[in-house]
């Protein structure tokens, strides 16, 4: 059956509130029993620019946005002339007293397409219900609410948590609410009931981010150290364990730059913690050496990279999946690592918990992929997977690289109960001393790159998801994954097959669709096809066809569903 | 019962230069280990690049030899999962003021408790002879025909404006000298900041035993204060070697960490599968 959605977007200047009305609206939409996922736009400055919250909600699972909205709030002006273009056809436009200019192109498209434009005095009216200027927001809400036809008690209550702690009349922001709620321009013809049936499962459903998920995973996996230097869309990494650390105990530490934090990272690691850090291309740049560094030593390290839209500083605050080579290939001559790529909270938790025990059992460098819109949006998920039991791989040797045919060599943790040794970023011997003996470097370069093939061995193949015998597969990862996987159920001839383990590849079942006579078809959040270039790189098969986005959005599900009509 | 500094020793054959002065630094790493009964195995040393970074497999502790300019932070990351391992970095004036200089700037401000020891030998040795920060205005150096054509930067300067708690200057034909600055470094709980003046016969040819015998001149104590202590960093005539500034009430960066305040246990301790579902009631 079809998993119908109903979208609002909040549209204004950065700095207007945008952020609470498109929170307080998810986690009502959460109470109410009904599923939401919500994707902020936001520009990179603190006042002023175009802002918006989106939040598409659904009876079903849903953890992706569309291109469209249903209902437009905008609370500054400029917000009408950058969104109008995505009302629906019978959409409603809410707006505040001020003069619209319209264009006439503008008012051409709200014609043809019975769009209602409705004028909301919201501050006049927050002030009529003795509530302040700040509240006409509630109003907004309550208005919005209206329209959706559903019972202001949820509303009320994250209302009331929201504001509880901040020192505001709670009972003047409720009024304020109300005030929205029975406002006289509510008219039938403009009702958008959400006529979707609500379920205590989404009710009880987590309402989170993909940044949120990784840190609960790091905290789970015992990650006791977090070394960053702020880069979106990687920061919420850093608030969370902030905000968290009392009740975990993590040390917490911004560095001077992305340099140190890797550094910092690698040796808290090779004492024998655990240490993450988490940062964006810019800044993962710089970590290039140290990534370099603990391939060589056979240092554990792992390295979130978040990644936004662009070269040099691009689109700082919107998504994009450009940085796959980077992770793949960044770094200093050859040496065994692993990259992993996220899609959803539920495996963002797991896969940062494999990212610690795949550094540790291999002694490399692990590089946890993730996009701004997995990072940031608001998911909602009915749990998160069960804890993934740590693995160490810290065993007793005599010989700190002693040649393997795994290639994993014995690590054991530096204390005054253990011998010593030196971890060695020279090239070196089994002992780690330097040396620069040429039948010594093969046989210490072969026994590092053939934990690539050992660690092949164990990860699992891509997820594959819908038609058993699809006409088009289609090949992504991260969250283009999340829109192609919400479209499954509305075209059954369609299947996906998904990437969380990008490095080591495992190829063979894309390769099997290809010869059974499936149309493949790679997806991307980027310019130059990256990941068709890596599985061209491992397997030698070109993907014949490719759908690329790179203007900073997610790919949206209008965005697959254009392809597949076209 | 001091430890004997033979088991601090390697059979591994050095790589330095003839009356380089890496050979009596080591010896005094060696000796205030030994001295304070810090087992090979209860050291952590990092290393970095250059004719310092070297000594990596020259002596026996945990150690790790790193990136150029790097020894610092890969110190510091070493510190905050064991403070029970004695931590030194060392690194030389090149990797230090160059490629790491917000390194030190920041480790010291941080007041990591850590030694830092930096082997000023006023060039990149290893790379034959290019001058550093610390290569005097003028000099002849690999490259520059014509004398390096930038002012000399001064260590002590570098290092007292950013209020360091601990600042000595040892020298490497000294080693007795350097291993009780050393033993004091290593027993302050604190950033400890060595400069040591290191011989280096091959590429400084100019800084010889001679050059430095008429210069040095030993302080029986610390300055009393800061502003006195910078009085007297200078090198332009007499070179001052000792302990030359601490200051004991500066808090270490983990002593401010309010959240780890009375956990007994070090982060190496600690990793473990932790329980997340209260953190969940947050997102319900």
């Amino acid at each position: 059956m079809s998993n119908q959605r109903l979208i609002v977007k909040f549209g204004g200047e950065s700095g207007q509130g945008i952020n609470t009305l498109g929170q307080i609206l998810s986690k009502s939409i959460k109470e109410s029993g009904l599923c939401n996922f919500a994707y902020r736009e936001y520009p990179s400055l603190i006042k002023g620019g175009v802002a918006s919250y989106q939040i598409d909600i659904a009876q079903e699972e849903i953890a992706s946005s569309s291109r469209t909205c249903d209902i437009l709030s905008v609370l500054d002006i400029d917000a009408i002339h950058e969104y109008f273009p995505s009302v629906s056809p019978n959409g409603v436009i809410i707006y505040n007293k001020e003069e619209l200019n319209l264009s006439q192109e503008e008012k051409d498209y709200i014609e043809k397409n019975n769009i209602s434009l409705i004028s909301l005095d919201t501050v006049k009216m927050a002030l009529e219900v003795e509530g302040i200027e700040i509240m006409a927001n509630m109003v907004i809400l309550g208005f919005i609410w209206k329209l959706l036809e559903l019972d202001t008690k949820p509303l009320e209550e994250i209302v009331r948590e929201t504001f509880k702690d901040k020192n505001i009349d709670l009972g003047a922001e409720i009024r304020c609410v109300r005030a929205g709620y029975n406002s006289e321009q509510i008219k039938k013809e403009i009702l958008k009931p959400l006529t979707f049936k609500s379920s205590k499962k989404w009710k009880d459903s987590l309402n989170i981010t993909g940044n949120e998920a990784i840190s609960l995973g790091a905290i789970s996996a015992g990650c006791r150290a977090l070394y960053a230097y702020p880069m979106t869309p990687a920061t919420s990494i850093l608030k969370y364990l902030g905000d968290t650390y009392k009740e975990t105990g993590i040390l917490i530490k911004q560095a001077e730059n992305e340099i140190t934090a890797a550094q910092l990272s690698m040796g808290s690691m090779n004492m024998g913690t655990r240490a993450m850090t988490v940062t964006s291309g810019g800044g993962f740049d710089l970590m290039c050496e140290t990534i370099s560094c603990a391939g060589i030593s056979e240092t554990p390290l792992i390295i979130v990279l978040a990644q936004r839209a662009g070269a040099g500083t691009g689109l700082p605050t919107w998504t994009g999946a450009g940085d796959i080579s980077l992770a793949v290939h960044g770094g200093h001559g050859a040496f065994s690592r692993c990259v992993l790529s996220v899609s959803d909270p539920q495996d963002a938790y797991t896969l940062t918990q494999e990212a610690f025990n795949i550094a540790e059992t291999y002694q490399i460098p692990v590089i946890l992929l993730t996009d701004k819109q997995i990072a940031e949006s608001i998911f909602n998920i009915k749990e998160l997977p069960k804890p993934t039991m740590i693995e160490r791989g810290i065993t007793t040797g005599e010989n700190r690289y002693e040649i393997t045919d795994s290639g994993i060599s014995p690590r054991w943790i530096p204390s005054a109960d253990s011998p010593t040794y030196l971890q060695n970023s020279d090239e070196h011997k089994i002992t780690g001393e330097s040396t620069e003996q040429s039948n010594e470097v093969v046989e210490m370069s072969d026994k590092r790159l053939r934990k690539t093939e050992t660690l092949r061995e164990q990860i699992p193949d891509p997820l594959y998801f819908g038609n058993k015998n699809p006409e088009i597969v289609f090949v992504g990862y991260g969250s283009v994954g999340n829109t192609i996987r919400d479209i499954l159920k509305d075209n059954s001839h369609i299947g996906y097959l998904h990437y969380q383990y990008i490095y080591p590849l495992k190829y063979e079942r894309l390769i099997e669709f290809h010869e059974e006579g499936a149309r493949v078809v790679i997806v991307e959040n980027n310019q130059t096809g990256d990941f068709a270039k890596l599985i061209k790189q491992e397997s030698g098969f070109e993907i014949p066809e490719r759908i690329l986005k790179y203007d900073g959005r997610p790919l949206f599900i209008e965005d697959i569903l254009d392809f597949l009509h076209n | 019962m001091p430890i004997p500094i033979t088991q601090y020793n390697k059979e591994v054959k050095p790589t330095w230069c003839m009356g380089c002065g890496n050979y009596a630094i080591h010896i005094a790493i060696k000796k205030a280990l030994g001295e304070l009964e810090i087992t090979p195995n209860q050291a952590f040393v990092t290393f970095d690049i250059g004719c310092s970074g070297n000594g990596a497999d020259k002596i026996n502790v945990n150690a790790f030899k790193g990136l150029h300019g790097r020894s610092i932070p890969l110190a510091i990351g070493s510190h905050l999962a064991n403070r029970k391992m004695t931590v030194l970095a060392t690194i030389g004036d090149g990797g230090c003021l160059h490629e790491g200089l917000d390194h030190l700037i920041h480790a010291i401000r941080s007041n990591y408790n850590i030694t830092i020891l930096i082997h000023n030998n006023q060039n990149f040795a290893l790379t034959t002879g290019q001058a550093t920060a610390t290569t005097p205005e003028g000099k002849k150096m690999y490259g520059l025909p014509d004398g390096r054509p930038e002012r000399e930067m001064s260590i002590g300067e570098i290092v007292f404006s950013s209020k360091p708690s601990f600042f000595a200057r040892g020298y490497s034909g000294d080693p007795l000298q350097l291993t009780e600055i050393l033993k004091e470094a290593i027993l302050h709980k604190g950033c400890s900041v060595i400069e040591i003046m290191q011989i280096c016969p091959t590429y400084n040819k100019e800084s010889s035993l001679e050059w430095f015998a008429q210069r040095i001149e030993k302080l029986d104590k610390p300055l009393s204060t800061i502003n006195k202590a910078k009085e007297i960093i200078s090198m332009h005539e007499k070179i001052k070697t000792g302990i030359i500034y601490t200051d004991k009430s500066i808090p270490t960066f983990y002593d401010r960490l309010e959240n780890r305040k009375g956990l007994g246990t070090e982060l190496v301790d600690e990793v473990k599968q932790y329980d997340i579902s209260k953190l969940l009631e947050d997102f319900k």
